[in-house]
């Protein structure tokens, strides 16, 4: 093959993520299983349990807020695995976002059956689509930018095709049934149930485990060694298929995770809040606001961009007194948000994880 | 590192010339043959199967017709985007909001010159993108050019965000028109087109073709192919990277400048105007193969026929379904787009 | 080394995750002014529009009714059976996304609001009545079509406009009637849709009427309401079929390409005819459309213009706002007055209590309806109802049911001049 062929790849590769080099370097030498403290373990534990007390001092609406949060982190935890570590640039995440919420719906709804199986179903489908379409790209050397394009298309013919077939209801989607108690295994509580939270944060934790396994295991760190460096990779006996493949299966069934959460709470899906551009966008604006290819980026970016939108809106709702000729103006909100989106990524390219991080790892 | 673009390391400066002679031609004769072959068998197939499904001849040539102009319409609006993509490696999200500016520009041009002819805005509204196109570049875009593609694309997004939430604070919200005088439809072999539109897919011709002009005939233009060809090289032969990215972001935003006076005449002229072509015009600039100009044209047809004809023969599904099948299939067929990359 | 980082950024997250604990309890402290005044007297109606993104046009006006129809009651003494108490509206911006729209409605809830009135999309309306219903706080819809919102057996939510379906089945009727005076009667109509909830629902309520009154539907040609760009081949199926009317149920952008393509390809046809059509009854539209969209009828909910009141509504619109009054406005001007009117029989701040009110209602609406509005035991509002325009002479004319016509329909009607 000539290198007019491969000229994307090489521009993907080389720009992935510096900040990912401080974490896990080429080779295994300085990863985190070098310490005999798993820090990692101890941090993540230490979040959850601070997070679950969350619903004891905040209102009904922060609440609200926060499960948005909790959406946006998995999504940007489940990206980050494959683009982030994985090195393959997703720009259709919401093709797994919304298996995995129609999957969740359909059984429930038509079948009434549990969510919670309908989430495991939903997982599995999601893996197995993205190594089908992954294993296609990297057969036809879609590389790069191409290789976005592709779960991009990939997303929108899952949203087209959903938009008409008659068995996922069409254009109108599916609302989740209203039941009269609440239940764990139908996975339904009152409104402004702290159980909803408390579940999804679970989901958080889990999503953030398999992050942490994934990067410590050995899968983990020869995926990374193949985003780094594919020909030294092949050169010792790495099968890249295999580990590039392995971390779009991971990601997508953690994504997945995430459309449970969501149909569940917001109780309603179609096509476009499952499939639309928008999802994926969220994924990667999370994920990368945080610090693309660090453990910790999509939990920091969640924290950050899942509130800021509403931050905006409140302050300009009753804005200081120099902003105060904008107060009233429809679409100022989000021009603030812009504003910050840019700033923020302009001001800490790396992430603001993953900048902070490689500031002190530097000292 | 100081390399402001990853490349091969180790091309020569005599190499980077000539790679970058061959850059943004459109057609690599030896491997588009079997291409071009293949195409117009599929094309062919795809016209009798929607004919039959019509069951009117006229349908059918207005199908076609309208495909090419709406192709048209669409390279039109892609063409920006592509130069960027092939130059800065951007997938520049705000180039739809570009679009969506520049109709606005146009009205209150026509608006405050008492009812002008619209496209004598091109010679405001052009300069205006153009340097606006470089002061993003310059400010927002070029401090990190060195971060992955996810980066910049986010800035794109933030920028998307702004201007079209800007134009509705400043035009307010209500839909707007643009009148073109003249304006009438004619007849092209039983199919009724609008003059408009025929403007419109000239305009994208000459856009294509004064592109292709800057970029093979000037020094500037064989600057910027030099950089997209291989920046680091590039840089060793003292070329200014860093104000080419600049030139090319401008050019880029002014050619979507030109897309959105040309279309304006028969848009609705709202905030989101320019933002709905964001999807099409991504497909476009892939199966014209990122970066390749003339290719942006050729992907604009494919893109615009599939759309019509898929409409005949899938009468029941949105016909962007036809499209991404058809996206689909050439990405993994032809990885490249139709017609390759540029460099 | 890394250990400290580690455990600084531990430190740095928890830090993150309290200043979202606070500055989200901000959020609510903002709203809290609303509900400790709401304390004092004042009562909070929730208006939840798209004021953002593509349906702002609609979104901003429908805000911009329902502050008029709450200064309407305040300046007539506020709510009477509760000494006068004063209402006041908190908006929120959905941004036309259905999770925003969600959220927005917690927090509007939260903050003291009585009852919820939008939201223009259906999608952002099935979330809001979710959360209506699971918080008690009775949802008023303004405009939101789809037909599904209220087939889920909720109580708390109810519907002024008339959804798809009847919209489609008393646009054919309109269309019928309208042919039929004329004594050109539909023999074959070709019907043009988005291809979304709303153009699918209307469609197939107008297609069993049709054929229940042997009229035949063909082509039936569907489109991509986000994305099109032009509609010239559509047009040219519809030429090619020798149907004597065009159906249109679409939006306004698409309406405006349906126009330029009729006016390129020239059918030979009676009557283009929107059913529900966003785009044919919007004083925009005889700008933006060429000739002017003359002879172009739509069907559709619209204020009513043998109503004195609403012709004087309309009239302070325009003079406050300085634009023309949309439907939609009067709809959420509707809402605001019915909820009102709720409370004040009542006599109560109470959500449960107002929304059995709001159940018993006969308000008697702005908007054209067959009566008072009565909702069933859905929350359909089986009054509503619709009237036929169309455009003659540059001016939006009501033409249909000829007891509130301004003037009589011009059918055949001059299109393909």
């Amino acid at each position: 093959m000539n290198n007019r062929t491969f000229a994307p790849r090489t521009v993907l590769q080389e720009r992935t993520d510096p900040v990912v080099d401080a974490v896990a370097p080429k080779g295994a030498g300085r990863t985190t299983v070098g310490n005999r403290v798993p820090w990692d373990y101890i941090v993540l534990v230490a979040i959850i349990v601070f997070g679950a007390t969350l619903p004891f001092v905040a209102t009904v609406s922060t609440m609200a807020i926060a499960m948005r949060v909790l959406v946006f982190a998995i999504m940007g935890i489940g990206w980050n695995i494959m683009s982030g570590f994985g090195g393959m640039f997703s720009f259709g995440h919401a093709a797994y976002f919304g298996i995995g919420a129609y999957s969740t719906a359909l059984l429930l709804v038509r079948f009434e059956i549990s969510p919670w199986i309908g989430m495991l179903a939903g997982m599995a489908i999601a893996a197995l689509a993205g190594m089908g379409l992954s294993y296609l790209a990297l057969r036809y050397k879609l590389q790069g930018a191409y290789y976005a394009m592709a779960t991009f298309a990939f997303a929108e013919v899952l949203r087209l095709f959903a938009f008409g077939n008659g068995p996922l209801h069409r254009q109108t989607g599916f609302t989740i049934p209203v039941r009269v108690e609440e239940s764990f295994w139908m996975f339904q509580f009152k409104a402004n149930s702290p159980w909803y939270y408390w579940i999804g944060l679970i989901m958080v934790a889990a999503a953030m485990l398999v992050s942490i396994v994934f990067v410590r295991s050995k899968t983990g760190r020869y995926t990374m060694a193949v985003r780094d460096d594919d020909v030294a990779a092949a050169a010792l006996g790495l099968n890249a298929l295999r580990y590039r493949l392995t971390a779009v299966a991971v990601s997508a069934a953690v994504t997945a995770m995430a459309g449970t959460l969501y149909v569940q709470y917001y109780m309603f899906i179609d096509p476009s809040l499952a499939f639309g551009p928008s999802v994926s966008n969220d994924a990667i604006i999370t994920a990368v606001v945080g610090g693309t290819g660090t453990i910790w980026g999509p939990l920091v970016g969640a924290v950050v961009m899942g509130p800021l939108s509403d931050l905006t809106t409140a302050f300009l709702r009753n804005p200081p007194q120099w902003l105060a000729p904008l107060a009233g103006h429809d679409g100022v909100d989000i021009i603030l948000y812009a504003i910050v989106l840019i700033a923020v990524v302009i001001l800490l390219p790396k992430g603001i994880y993953g900048t902070i991080r490689g500031k002190v790892t530097k000292r | 590192m100081t390399t402001t673009k990853p490349a091969p390391p180790s091309a020569p400066p005599s190499a980077v010339v000539h790679r970058a002679t061959r850059s943004f031609s459109a057609l690599a004769p030896q491997r588009t043959r079997h291409t071009l072959l293949t195409t117009a068998a599929v094309l062919a197939a795809a016209i009798i199967w929607a004919g039959v499904s019509a069951g009117s001849g006229t349908v059918l040539i207005q199908a076609l017709v309208t495909g090419i102009l709406t192709g048209g319409i669409y390279s039109l609006i892609a063409m920006g985007l592509t130069l960027i993509y092939g130059v800065l490696h951007i997938i520049n999200f705000a180039n739809g909001a570009m679009v969506g500016l520049a109709m606005y520009l146009t009205l209150t041009f026509v608006d405050g010159t008492g009812g002008m002819h619209p496209y004598i805005a091109l010679i405001v509204v052009v300069p205006a993108m153009l340097a606006l196109g470089a002061v993003l570049q310059a400010i927002l875009l070029n401090p990190v050019m060195r971060a992955p593609l996810q980066v910049q694309l986010l800035i794109t997004i933030g920028i998307a965000l702004a201007v079209e939430n800007i134009l509705l604070l400043v035009y307010g919200p209500n839909p707007r028109s643009v009148a073109l005088p003249g304006n009438r439809a004619v007849k092209i072999f039983g199919a009724a087109v609008e003059l408009s539109r025929i403007y419109a897919l000239v305009g994208a011709m000459i856009l294509v073709a004064v592109l292709w002009l800057v970029l093979q005939k000037t020094r500037t233009g064989t600057a910027v192919r030099a950089v997209s060809a291989n920046p680091e090289g590039a840089r060793l032969v003292g070329i200014n990277i860093k104000r080419i990215y600049v030139l090319t972001f401008a050019i880029g935003t002014a050619a979507a400048g030109a897309a959105g006076v040309l279309i304006a005449p028969f848009s609705t002229i709202e905030p989101t105007a320019g933002s709905i072509f964001n999807l099409t015009a991504f497909v476009v600039v892939v199966l014209g193969g990122m970066g390749n100009v003339p290719g942006a044209l050729v992907g604009g047809f494919v893109v615009g026929l599939t759309e019509q004809l898929g409409a005949l023969i899938m009468p029941g599904q949105s016909s962007l379904l036809a499209v991404f099948i058809v996206f689909l299939v050439v990405l993994f067929a032809r990885p490249t787009g139709v017609f390759g990359r540029a460099s | 080394m890394r250990r400290h980082f580690t455990l600084a950024a531990a430190a740095g997250l928890a830090v993150a995750l309290a200043l979202t604990g606070c500055s989200g309890s901000a959020v609510s402290q903002s709203g809290g002014g609303a509900s400790s005044s709401a304390a004092g007297g004042e009562i909070v109606i929730g208006a939840l529009h798209p004021a953002t993104g593509a349906y702002a046009a609609d979104g901003q006006q429908m805000n911009n009714g329902a502050q008029m129809a709450v200064n309407a009651v305040n300046a007539a003494g506020g709510i009477k059976s509760l000494g006068g108490a004063k209402l006041k509206l908190a908006t929120a911006d959905t941004k036309g996304e259905p999770e925003t729209g969600s959220s927005e409605a917690t927090r509007l809830i939260q903050s003291g609001a009585v009852a919820l009135i939008g939201t223009y999309q259906s999608a952002v309306s099935t979330n809001v009545a979710a959360v209506a219903e699971r918080n008690k706080v009775p949802f008023v819809m303004d405009v939101s079509n789809a037909d599904d919102i209220l087939t889920k057996g909720y109580t708390y939510s109810f519907r002024l406009q008339p959804n798809a379906s009847t919209m489609g089945s008393l646009g054919f009727d309109a269309l019928q009637n309208i042919a039929g005076d004329a004594h050109k009667p539909v023999k074959q109509v070709a019907f043009l849709y988005e291809n979304g909830a709303f153009g699918s629902s209307t469609l197939a309520s107008f297609k069993s009427k049709a054929k229940a009154a042997g009229v035949k539907l063909d082509p039936v040609i569907g489109y991509d309401a986000a994305s099109v760009s032009d509609m010239t081949t559509q047009i040219q199926q519809v030429s090619a079929s020798g149907a004597d009317v065009l159906a249109v149920a679409g939006y306004y952008r698409d309406g405006v390409l349906v126009a330029q393509a009729v006016n390129t390809v020239k059918p030979k046809l009676n009557a283009v005819f929107g059913v529900a059509n966003g785009a044919f009854d919007q004083p925009q539209f005889v700008k933006d459309a060429p000739n002017g969209g003359d002879g172009y009828f739509n069907a559709n909910y619209a204020i009513d213009r043998s109503n004195p009141d609403a012709l004087a509504l309309a009239k302070d619109y325009q003079a406050k706002y300085g634009e023309t009054m949309r439907t939609s406005a009067a709809e959420s001007y509707d809402a605001v007055k019915l909820v009102a009117d709720a409370i004040d029989r009542a006599q109560s701040k109470d959500p449960a209590k107002v929304r059995d009110a709001i159940a018993s209602t006969s308000y008697k609406p702005m908007a054209a309806n067959k009566g008072p509005v009565h909702f069933n035991d859905k929350g359909e509002n089986t009054n509503a109802g619709l009237i036929a325009t169309q455009i003659l002479d540059a001016k939006i004319q009501q033409v249909y049911p000829a007891a509130g016509a301004e003037t009589k329909p011009v059918y055949p009607a001059p299109i393909s001049k």
